[in-house]
């Protein structure tokens, strides 16, 4: 059912009350908006990928050439082959993930039993992190499973992770992983 | 009549709300604070802030057949757009048409609108009132964008295909593939306004489904003509064009 014009010029009852005093000065001559500057003929424009899912869309990211350098745009990348310049709503606001005041700058710890997350460096951090799988590593490995097989495992630590990684990084992840003798690795596709 | 024309086709929508991000982010817009309600339509409204929303809508058939209904609301951007001609009564500047591609353009001087209701300046109930400043603000097409060889956000960040962008004659013959394509799916698929808006959309069930302002009817919710805009445009001087 398409409307007519002459019904949807009634349809707001304000244009109807235009048509009817059209010949008092109603004036529909357009006026001519300026062609307006983009904002990103100043920007420097590199690619990326977002980081969220395992789609792996290609993104466009806008950064001011001059001042802080910062992004000030971050869009779908039309020349991609994965998405073609689309981005779901969680994509589309990812310009947000790196320019946002809530964002956290430094990792953060929380230790056992504690109720407050601290600050710490990424030294610190990696450090703590290699102790522990060490340590874990260390305590739960098994040369021989019940039956007297030899399996050279542990079941003390799983890996989860990282859809955003390509493939040679998971080269190497997977690597790591099996040379430390983990049996439970997983994907976030798959789960 | 050339200009530019938006083609939404609401049998590809999946409601990811893409666009409804990626016109926030172009246009720099602040998030709203919103409550759950039960519905991923969110927020509820459009706002001065918002000028993109997915409205979501459940329809329960007599079967017991349940429709989940998606629609991409924006301003139509109308070929004579009703909001122009009422802006002009107050301030010719407050409401501009882009001669290239049609859009029409709120500016600052909109603020001489404050005393109206958004159903008084528009038949799809679109425009929205800042309330501390008075200034209205709606859609823009993405003008600096299009201007630029660019689509319009919304439109670049559409992963299915249900948000088009481009000169008028290809988005209507578009328009026209796509409903034949979709009535062999949706018997009842229909075009909503398309000669007098420059957002065709192609709605599979009948548009007040989806939602009441999808397409500009003369119902009940169309508010008359107020006293002050009547007053307004009777007294504004003759003009010459």
């Amino acid at each position: 059912m398409n409307v007519l014009r002459r019904q949807f010029l009634k349809l707001a009852g304000v244009a109807a009350a235009a048509t009817a005093f059209g010949g008092l000065g109603f004036d529909l001559k357009p006026t001519t908006a300026h062609a307006q500057l983009l904002k990103l003929s100043w920007a420097k424009q590199t690619t990326s990928v977002c980081c969220y899912c395992s789609v792996g869309c290609g993104l466009l990211v806008h950064t001011a050439k001059e001042g802080s350098g910062r992004a000030i745009n971050v869009e779908g990348d039309p020349d991609h082959p994965i998405n073609e310049g689309s981005l779901c709503a969680k994509g589309a606001s990812i310009w947000q993930l790196g320019e946002n005041d809530k964002r956290v700058l430094t990792p953060m710890y929380r230790a056992a039993y504690s109720d407050k997350w601290e600050p710490k460096s990424w030294e610190w951090m990696l450090e703590t992190i290699a102790k522990r799988v060490k340590d874990v590593r260390d305590q739960t490995f098994e040369t021989k499973n019940a039956k007297g097989q030899i399996v050279n495992r542990t079941m003390g630590l799983a890996s989860v992770g990282s859809a955003a990684l390509d493939n040679e990084e998971c080269w190497i992840y997977q690597s790591m992983l099996r040379a430390l003798g983990l049996v439970f690795i997983e994907h976030q596709a798959r789960i | 009549m050339s200009g530019k024309t938006f083609f939404i086709d609401l049998t590809k929508c999946t409601a990811c709300r893409g666009c409804q991000v990626a016109c926030k982010q172009w246009h720099k817009l602040p998030a709203e604070a919103t409550k759950q309600l039960g519905t991923h339509q969110n927020p509820q409204d459009l706002s001065f802030t918002t000028y993109k929303l997915v409205r979501f809508k459940e329809i329960e058939d007599k079967g017991g057949g349940l429709r989940w209904l998606f629609f991409p609301e924006q301003c139509r951007h109308c070929v004579e757009p009703p909001c122009k001609a009422v802006a002009d009564g107050y301030d010719e500047r407050a409401i501009i048409r882009d001669e290239l591609t049609g859009a029409v353009i709120y500016t600052e001087f909109t603020k001489a609108l404050k005393d109206l209701e958004p159903t008084e300046l528009c038949p799809f109930n679109i425009p929205r009132k800042d309330s501390v400043s008075g200034i209205w603000g709606k859609c823009d097409m993405c003008l600096d964008r299009v201007h630029n060889g660019l689509k319009p956000a919304c439109v670049q960040s559409c992963p299915t295909g249900a948000m088009n962008f481009g000169e008028r004659d290809d988005m209507l013959a578009l328009a026209e593939k796509s409903l034949e394509a979709a009535k062999k799916r949706f018997p009842k698929a229909e075009m909503a306004n398309v000669d007098d808006v420059r957002v065709v959309v192609l709605c599979a069930y009948p548009p007040a489904d989806y939602y009441e302002f999808l397409m500009a009817d003369a119902g009940p919710n169309v508010a008359p003509m107020t006293r002050k805009a009547m007053l307004a445009m009777l007294t504004r001087p003759f003009r010459q064009s």
